[in-house]
């Protein structure tokens, strides 16, 4: 008897020991993106690009001395799904830290669970704005990250009106709501800003643009109408269109006649990962804005690039796509938010939510493959934006770079 | 000191020395020594230099300039000086180099001609404000252009930039030009740009002039002129402008009337050629083939690898195995013939396929409708999973050959190519299939076995052969639809999804069964749709009265693409209640229906 309890208090010692020897080697990490359903297509890229930095992060030693050890859920393109998958990697999995979300509808559906956890979330893909919630570090790009600086590239091409367009969800709306007050307090006449509107009781404008549902097929009246709209020149197109509703828009807009030189369309949502599927010579030399392009010729970009295409090679994850991959902005953004949120861990001495939030709003910095970041008070990055024209090979060649751009989420009534 | 004072001579010198290049320099020099400068600035200095000065050397070397294929070679002397390549490459994959300056071969110190290898070379950098530049080289050179368009265009850029200066080359054209369409150009290019005079009874007959043309591209000046007159309190050039606003808006409205009649052509030929598949293999058969659309599938990424045999070839990961398909390496406008060789490819893989799911699953259920709709939507199912297994889960990549990505513009009209096509094709498959159903032998068979299988079997029909030959014709023809629809949508694993329920409407709408029904209903919904797109935003403000969602419909209208879908269904639905068989329900004796 008394042997039988001796044995199993050294069974329960040893359990404990070998148990507070995993945490202690180990902090748990949540990969939270879609991996199935419509999505997955985009999604999957961020989940092959976080495993890849932890990989790296591991290989020199991981964060305060403990191996990354990634927690990967799929939110199968449901957004429900998505909270319930948040709730479990907080509450089952108690992760130190997620990265996820892609829709901003999936971002919205799990902000709750975060907020009512104190988790802590990771961003990365362009957003409307509107919201800074303590629970999320948005690595982003705030509306003033891509929209208004490719506003003002246009303004300086001497373009004088300009066409919105997009796919009928909350990004597009709000951006062009923005870009509307944007272009207004520009000098640009209504007039001028083509797409119609939609106005309250009391006239007041609550939406802007032309918008399409996902999977509009039928481009041929509102190319039409860009063609009458741009007749007079100076014209161009600010597209937030969303994945493959793309196609047969540039295969309608290069049918008609419509061209880079005549009237170009700048894109918020094709990147070069969007790229592989679309027709890449109908949109050579149209235009993209984003915080990081492929080609961008920095020693540490091209690192960062023969980096992630070596672990491809060698990774065995299931279900990686090795061959054609490039890299793009919500990757680098990504991979950017993994290296913050260890510089904060690092600076916190702890993997408390908390304490790592308040080493974010202290100002920290890291030289990324698109330059150099600093972390801002309200959540959000300081980036460098970059507009690019797009190439025959799915590439963009940079024709224009803001530098340490402030990420501003609040845009809504700045600009009278 | 002495070296101080030398200093500001000697800037001012090369300040000069660019200057004078410019002047005394050839264009095609000129545009050379622009494109090896490494500052911006003088670059732009130097090639809006050439402005007005291009001959035909000079348009070559911006379109090389343009397309990444002006390469700049690095002296020994530091300097850089912009090349050409052309001519075989050679083993080393190098080219001969021509001086972008003069055209000549490229020598080095030893007078030797040079070869360099493009991959080593930069090539000259352009923004969109070179580009413009770039534009306007081109637009003054190309007022003297062999081809009519090509003058008309830069005419028309002339008169829009509105810049006064131009006015004598306008003039000067004016007097020599012939063709009638240009003549055009240069009427509203020239009154254009009198609207810039300072004298009011010029900018009358300017005005005048404008409103004789009616011409889109003048909406916007025309507006702007209405205010500026109006501010100045000028009354008769008030009037002149509105007249003439008044006359390019009627324009629009027949611009916008004739291109609606087109544009819902054109959607109702595709819904027809997509629904056609379908009016044959639910309409005749009464099979509720839910495989439609990826029978549509089936024929778009035949297309696709149709495309890839007569270019590159591909290797397509098939379970596991490496499936090699070879390429024929075509270039040029044989490569682009792919299309015309996908369309019988497309049609004889959809109709394999048709031939072996109606072999392999269907006919054990013609006289079980609900389960041969649950037979084939799980066909569809794996369909859609083993083109996502072969081809990848991304959409692919079908380009559209040039002969199909051009439009002709009569009267301010944009008539595209692949619309015209699709238009003349789906006239052309209709006209075939009617011949074929009552004209043939085997359509007689068809329409007998349709009717009645057990009295055409009785005759000595052979019902089984002839049910699985209409099926396949019917699957056939969704793969057509398929090669279509490639060349106007994407090319995915679902593509099949998007146009499944547009096609049971057409079918449905027209009457199950009935051929010209089909034909009806799709053109009834594509121009309908069409129409509520174009028209939905103009009637919005009219929809204030209703009380209580007045300015929830206002705003609802302005949403035409969306809007305007939602009320063809809603129609369609109250059209089905008024007649439930459609717009033609085929009369037929036997009990059942």
């Amino acid at each position: 008897m008394k042997l039988r309890l001796l044995l199993a208090s050294g069974a329960i010692a040893l359990g404990l020991s070998s148990s507070g020897l995993r945490s202690a080697e180990t902090v748990k990490v949540g990969v939270l993106h879609s991996l199935s359903g419509t999505m997955a297509i985009s999604e999957t890229s961020l989940r092959d690009i976080l495993l890849f930095t932890f990989d790296e992060i591991n290989a020199r030693g991981g964060v305060l001395g403990r191996k990354i050890e990634p927690v990967v859920v799929d939110g199968a393109s449901n957004w429900p799904l998505f909270a319930e998958k948040a709730k479990q990697l907080l509450e089952q999995d108690k992760v130190a830290v997620t990265f996820g979300c892609w829709t901003s509808v999936s971002r919205k559906s799990v902000l709750p669970v975060y907020e009512r956890n104190n988790g802590l979330l990771f961003y990365p893909v362009q957003y409307e704005g509107e919201e800074e919630s303590q629970n999320v570090a948005y690595t982003a790009e705030a509306v003033n990250q891509q929209a208004t600086p490719a506003v003002d590239y246009y303004l300086k091409e001497g373009k004088k009106k300009f066409y919105l367009l997009g796919s009928d969800y909350v990004y597009p709306q709000t951006t062009n709501l923005v870009l509307l007050e944007y272009l207004l307090s520009k000098g640009v006449p209504l007039a001028n800003i083509g797409g119609g509107f939609r106005r309250d009781g009391s006239g007041k404008i609550i939406s802007a643009g032309k918008y399409t549902p996902f999977g509009h097929i039928d481009y041929q009246q509102i190319v039409a109408e860009i063609k009458q709209f741009a007749a007079s020149g100076d014209a161009c197109v600010i597209s937030t269109l969303n994945g493959d509703t793309n196609v047969p828009f540039f295969k309608e807009y290069a049918a008609s006649g419509l061209t880079s030189e005549t009237c170009p369309v700048v894109s918020f949502s094709i990147s070069e990962d969007e790229f592989r599927g679309l027709p890449a010579d109908k949109l050579v030399g149209q235009l993209g804005c984003w915080t990081y392009f492929q080609s961008l010729n920095t020693p540490a970009n091209k690192k960062f690039v023969a980096d992630f295409q070596t672990w491809l090679k060698k990774s065995n994850v299931p279900g990686l796509v090795k061959e054609g991959r490039v890299t793009c902005s919500p990757m680098v953004l990504s991979y950017v938010g993994v290296y913050i949120w260890k510089a904060a861990v690092e600076k916190a001495g702890s993997f408390e939510v908390d304490k790592v939030r308040a080493a974010w709003k202290s100002g920290l910095t890291f030289d990324g493959p698109g330059g150099k970041v600093t972390t801002q008070k309200n959540m959000h990055l300081t980036k460098n934006v970059y507009i690019g024209e797009t190439r025959a090979d799915g590439q963009f060649k940079i024709v224009s770079s803001f530098e340490n751009v402030y990420g501003e989420p609040w845009l809504k009534g700045k600009f009278k | 000191m002495k070296a101080l004072l030398l200093l500001p001579c000697l800037l001012a010198f090369f300040a000069n020395a660019t200057v004078w290049a410019a002047e005394s320099a050839s264009p095609r020099a000129l545009v050379a020594r622009a494109a090896a400068e490494s500052e911006r600035a003088q670059t732009r200095q130097l090639l809006s230099a050439a402005v007005g000065r291009a001959d035909e050397t000079v348009a070559p070397l911006l379109d090389a300039w343009r397309r990444d294929t002006l390469f700049l070679h690095s002296r020994a002397d530091g300097g850089r000086i912009a090349v050409l390549l052309s001519g075989e490459k050679d083993d080393r994959g190098a080219q001969s180099a021509l001086r972008a300056d003069d055209g000549q071969p490229l020598q080095d110190e030893a007078g030797r001609p040079m070869r360099l290898v493009a991959a080593d070379l930069p090539t000259a950098e352009h923004d969109a404000s070179l580009r413009r530049t770039m534009k306007a080289i081109l637009d003054l050179a190309e007022l003297a252009a062999a081809d009519p368009g090509r003058r008309t265009r830069s005419v028309r850029n002339l008169g829009l930039a509105q810049d006064v200066e131009k006015l004598p080359v306008l003039l000067a054209r004016e007097t020599v030009e012939s063709a009638p369409e240009v003549r055009r150009a240069l009427r509203e290019a020239i009154a254009l740009l009198r609207l810039k005079d300072p004298r009011e009874e010029i900018r009358i007959t300017a005005l005048q002039e404008l409103q004789a043309v009616s011409s889109l591209a003048t909406a916007d000046v025309l507006a702007r002129v209405i205010q500026e007159e109006s501010a100045a309190g000028n009354r008769r050039a008030l009037e002149a402008a509105r007249k003439a606003q008044q006359a390019v808006e009627w324009h629009r409205t027949k611009v916008d009337f004739a291109g609606t009649l087109f544009r819902g052509l054109s959607l109702g030929s595709i819904l027809l050629v997509a629904a056609l598949g379908l009016a044959i293999t639910f309409g005749l058969m009464r099979v509720i083939n839910m495989a439609h659309g990826e029978l549509i599938a089936v024929g778009a990424y035949t297309t696709y690898l149709t495309q890839a045999f007569f270019g590159s070839g591909m290797t397509l990961p098939c379970f596991g195995l490496s499936l090699p398909v070879p390429g024929l390496q075509l270039a040029g406008s044989s490569r682009e013939a792919y299309f015309i060789a996908a369309l019988p490819a497309s049609f004889l893989a959809a109709a394999t396929a048709g031939l072996v799911l109606e072999r392999g699953i269907i006919r054990f259920l013609y006289r079980r409708p609900l389960e041969s709709l649950l037979a084939t939507w799980g066909v569809s199912l794996v369909l859609q999973q083993a083109l996502r297994l072969i081809f990848g889960p991304n959409n692919v990549q079908v380009s559209s050959p040039s002969y199909l990505s051009g439009n002709w513009l009569v009267g301010d009209v944009i008539l595209g190519w692949n619309r015209v096509f699709v238009i003349g094709f789906a006239l052309l498959i209709v006209l075939g299939m009617g011949l074929v159903l009552t004209r043939s032998s085997l359509g007689l068979l068809i329409r007998a076995s349709m009717q009645n299988r057990t009295m055409a079997a009785c005759l000595g029909v052979r019902t089984e052969r002839v049910n699985a030959l209409t099926f396949a014709l019917g699957s056939g023809l969704a793969g057509l639809a398929g090669a279509f629809l490639s060349q106007i949508g994407n090319v995915g694993p679902s593509l099949g999804q998007g146009y499944i329920i547009d096609s049971f409407m057409v079918v449905v709408v027209g009457g199950v069964g009935s051929l010209g029904g089909t034909i009806l209903s799709a053109f009834g919904i594509g121009g309908i749709d069409q129409v509520l797109q174009q028209y939905l935003p103009l009637v919005a403000p009219g929809l204030a009265w209703v009380p209580g969602i007045g300015g929830f419909l206002q705003n609802l209208a302005q949403d035409a693409a969306v809007f305007g879908k939602i009320l063809v269904l809603a129609g369609i639905i109250l059209f089905l209640q008024w007649r439930p068989a459609g717009l033609f329900s085929p009369r037929s004796r036997t009990l059942d229906e």
